[in-house]
């Protein structure tokens, strides 16, 4: 056996342990899963804000952009439970793309202005809109800077520049564990995702979860040294808005993120405190290359289930509907 | 502060807030290369070496003209390269005192430089760009002076934001100062250090001595109409003589060589018993000098030596004739902005005064140093690793003063490809090691990158669609493969058109740009591919 050989051979028994050890643990953790949803149901162990008479989970509203995301969030409590008056807040929709609403690429500005008038309404001492944009900045953020501007000029930011950003660590995080964030998110009190739901080449969907990549700014680094997934859930360990409101007024069911792809007019907001549960309910409503696809077939967020940060079963949760 | 001072300072901040303006999108009030449509080099220059008269470049002409009357008030009163020579000569000849060692006959160094220049030019050899005063100011402020001072710029408005921020307020707190940065800038600071050093020898050194810009508008001023004149009141200190910062004046205090005055009128100031006019002679004083003092053998050789140069030039390896001759090697780095023109054309014409550098937004025009020969030395070409080139942007060929570029509409330059992009398999995240990434397809503004399902691989793997692909490069600026990008652009396919319109000859070849803007979505498009299999990205 020459050594080239011996190099494969041993490669082969290295890849097949990982592979078991992998494989091991996956079955570990999914067991986990059951033991505590089987203690859940029992009572032993459910979070008390569940238990507090049929607290809702996940509003889903249907109508008109602004009047459905503020349906959604009254559903939750209205946006005085996650504001308190003179909080910062961070708003990061999808402006990644120079584009219209029409093409379902970025989120629509009328769901942005809406979330934006309702933290100014329940006190919020600043506001924030922000994203890192892949397009030319002015291009990108037109539409909602423009939809914004009744609130003031600098309120809606693509921020480009490392002066913006800060090196933190993702103390809860496996693999990807440094990142520089915009200095504005690590101060604001409040963190909301405002996504537009979409298909995702590579990640199946770009919803609550993986626009949390648009804080950051190194992202291509999650691509090349990481999993992207993995890496997106090890982001969201540390980045976890409070509220998640997810525009699926249009959905962009394929050829995501930058389309042009197959837009469905579905006149919906998903709300919930729970960005895993909020992207699963986004999955299930809506059709993706003209079928049905499971929460658990995107990758980053039944790893996100997996680790605990939400809960992809929504069938155990409960779901508000609301016609507006 | 004197009038020519005043004057020259104002013409100074005119052409660096034009320079400032060369931006995207431009937005001026005066054409932001006007003071390199006042150089004749260029104006001469371009004329031989590209056989074409550019009329953006006749005020150089018109300015030849004046001379006949005025004398080379130019190069005291408008040339930001005089003026910052001046401002140079100050700090560098601190504490010296008397004129300059040097014999006053090297002054028709100049007229060989110009005549050097020249001779290349018969053959089509553009060799403008060493020499002509405007060029190299313009480049100088361009890719040296202008990033530094971002820089600096930027800092403050960090450190001045961080101050408010103490104080709870919020000042500008999106407003960021992206400094561009240049290759070769060590080559520019080298030479103006040559240039800017030679003060320690004598004032003016480069004007005196090898402006080629400025031995033309001495050629039109052997005796202007306007000129010096020393009345009877002179007492013959020679204090004039001691202060002109050309060398202009002879032994003989009455006597000027004209050639060689700027009209800057220092010896007016400077003449104890005001004696000194610049106005028209009742009585010719004659001029202080023959025209080259008998050196037209030595032009002769000049010109000569130009034609060698070029010929030189030509047999070189590294020309690029054409796009598709067989054994010339045409650079895979080779990039020309959209709208330039055939390399030789484009060549003759470039003048790498770096206003298209200025003025790209992605900062992705760079000049390149040897690879295709010294004549296309500091020429721009496209850096796409470095940026991408902006669809929406036609500002290059807008601030290009000698068309070298051409001033396309934004709905032609879309049409001007400039390569064509391809994957490296091996190199690939998707193709070669099984990882989701699909960042090409998602930033081509052009949708020419489709994701398929192949067999074998996990995820979904990037084509290019050479017919959609115009070369603008985000693919490859923005793909996370470290070192080189797993897709790049090539000049492959590149439309370099002399004249006509670049949409319809793309047409003609069958390409079709058309920029993701809308809700353009055609069944079938998008979500081709995927019927039977898995959709990209979710898993089983």
């Amino acid at each position: 056996m020459d050594s080239r050989s011996l190099f494969q051979a041993l490669f082969r028994a290295e890849d097949t342990f990982r592979k078991g050890l992998t494989r091991r643990e996956f079955i570990t953790s999914q067991a986990r899963g059951a033991l505590l949803f089987a203690a859940g149901a029992s009572g032993l162990v459910i979070p008390s804000r569940v238990l507090a008479a049929g607290e809702t989970d996940i509003a889903i509203a249907r109508g008109g952009p602004g009047p459905a995301t503020r349906a959604a969030v009254g559903l939750l409590g209205g946006m005085g439970a996650f504001v308190k008056p003179g909080s910062k807040v961070v708003i990061k929709p999808n402006m990644s793309f120079a584009r219209g609403p029409e093409s379902a690429t970025n989120t629509d500005p009328e769901v942005v202005r809406e979330l934006v008038a309702m933290c100014r309404e329940a006190g919020a001492s600043r506001v924030r809109v922000l994203d890192h944009p892949l397009r030319p900045n002015e291009q990108c953020i037109e539409g909602v800077s423009e939809a914004c501007r009744v609130f003031g000029d600098d309120l809606v930011q693509a921020l480009e520049d490392e002066d913006f950003y800060r090196e933190i660590t993702l103390p809860q995080a496996e693999k990807f564990r440094k990142t520089e964030v915009m200095k504005e998110v690590l101060d604001a009190d409040v963190l909301i995702a405002a996504p537009v739901a979409k298909a995702h080449s590579s990640t199946g969907v770009s919803l609550s979860l993986k626009g949390m990549m648009g804080l950051i700014r190194n992202r291509t680094i999650m691509h090349w040294r990481y999993d992207l997934s993995s890496a997106i859930v090890d982001l969201c360990t540390f980045l976890r808005p409070q509220l998640v409101v997810i525009d699926g007024t249009r959905v962009l069911t394929t050829n995501g993120p930058g389309g042009p792809g197959k837009v469905l007019k579905m006149d919906t907001i998903i709300a919930s405190r729970d960005m895993v549960a909020a992207d699963a309910q986004a999955i299930e409503l809506f059709e993706w290359y003209g079928r049905k696809m499971q929460p658990r077939q995107v990758k980053h967020i039944s790893i996100a289930h997996e680790r605990g940060l939400g809960r992809m079963d929504i069938h155990n949760l409960i779901t508000r509907k609301v016609q507006v | 502060m004197t009038f020519h001072r005043v004057l020259q300072a104002f013409m100074l901040v005119l052409f660096l807030v034009l320079l400032y303006l060369a931006a995207f999108p431009l937005v001026s009030p005066l054409p932001v290369d006007l003071f390199l449509r006042m150089d004749p080099l260029i104006l001469v220059g371009t004329i031989i070496s590209a056989r074409s008269l550019v009329p953006a470049l006749l005020l150089a002409a018109f300015l030849l003209v004046t001379t006949f009357f005025l004398g080379r008030f130019f190069c005291s009163y408008l040339c930001p390269m005089g003026t910052t020579i001046d401002m140079a000569d100050r700090v560098v000849r601190r504490g010296i005192t008397g004129g300059s060692p040097l014999p006053s006959s090297l002054r028709t160094l100049k007229y060989l430089v110009l005549f050097f220049v020249l001779g290349a030019a018969l053959l089509g050899v553009s060799l403008v760009f060493l020499v002509s005063p405007l060029s190299l100011i313009t480049r100088f402020y361009a890719v040296v002076i202008f990033p530094v001072a971002a820089l600096i710029a930027d800092t403050g408005l960090n450190a001045l934001r961080g101050a408010a921020d103490i104080f709870g307020l919020t000042i500008l707190p999106a407003a960021a100062i992206e400094a561009p940065r240049y290759v070769l800038v060590w080559f520019v600071v080298a030479v103006f250090a040559v240039v800017f050093g030679c003060a320690a020898i004598s004032p003016r050194f480069w004007c005196r001595y090898l402006c080629p810009a400025g031995a033309l508008f001495a050629l039109c001023s052997r005796r202007p109409v306007v000129r010096r004149v020393v009345d009877d009141r002179c007492i013959l200190c020679g204090l004039c003589r001691q202060q002109c910062p050309m060398d202009a004046i002879c032994e003989d205090p009455m006597k000027t060589r004209f050639g060689e005055c700027i009209a800057c009128e220092e010896c007016v100031r400077v003449c104890p018993v005001d004696a000194v006019r610049f106005t028209y002679p009742v009585h010719d004083q004659g001029d202080g000098e023959t025209l080259f003092s008998g050196r037209r053998r030595q032009l002769v050789w000049s010109g000569l030596f130009g034609i060698g140069a070029a010929l030189v030039s030509l047999a070189g390896l590294h020309r690029v004739q054409g796009q598709t001759i067989l054994g010339q090697i045409i650079p895979p780095s080779l990039i020309r902005p959209p709208g330039a023109l055939p390399e030789q054309d484009f060549l003759a014409r470039c003048m790498r005064c770096g206003e298209c550098m200025k003025a790209c937004p992605t900062n992705t025009l760079q000049p390149i140093g040897l690879i295709t020969g010294f004549p296309a030395l500091a020429s721009p070409v496209i850096t796409p690793r470095r940026g991408p080139c902006e669809p929406l942007c036609n500002v290059c060929g807008q601030v290009c003063p000698t068309g070298a570029l051409r001033d396309l509409s934004p709905g032609e330059k879309i049409w001007a490809k400039v390569g064509t992009a391809y994957v490296i398999r091996h190199k690939c995240l998707a193709w070669e090691f099984d990882s989701e990434c699909l960042i090409c397809d998602e930033v081509c503004p052009f949708d020419a990158v489709t994701l398929k399902r192949v067999p074998e691989i996990g995820v979904v793997v990037p084509f290019v669609d050479e017919k959609k692909c115009n070369g603008c490069g985000f693919c490859e600026y923005q793909c996370p493969v470290q070192g080189q990008s797993a897709i790049v652009v090539e000049p492959m396919d590149a439309l370099r058109l002399e004249a006509g319109s670049y949409k319809q000859q793309a047409t003609e070849l069958g390409f079709s740009f058309e920029m993701k803007q809308k809700a353009d979505f055609e069944p079938g498009q998008g979500d081709a591919g995927f019927e039977d299999t898995l959709p990209p990205g979710f898993t089983e």
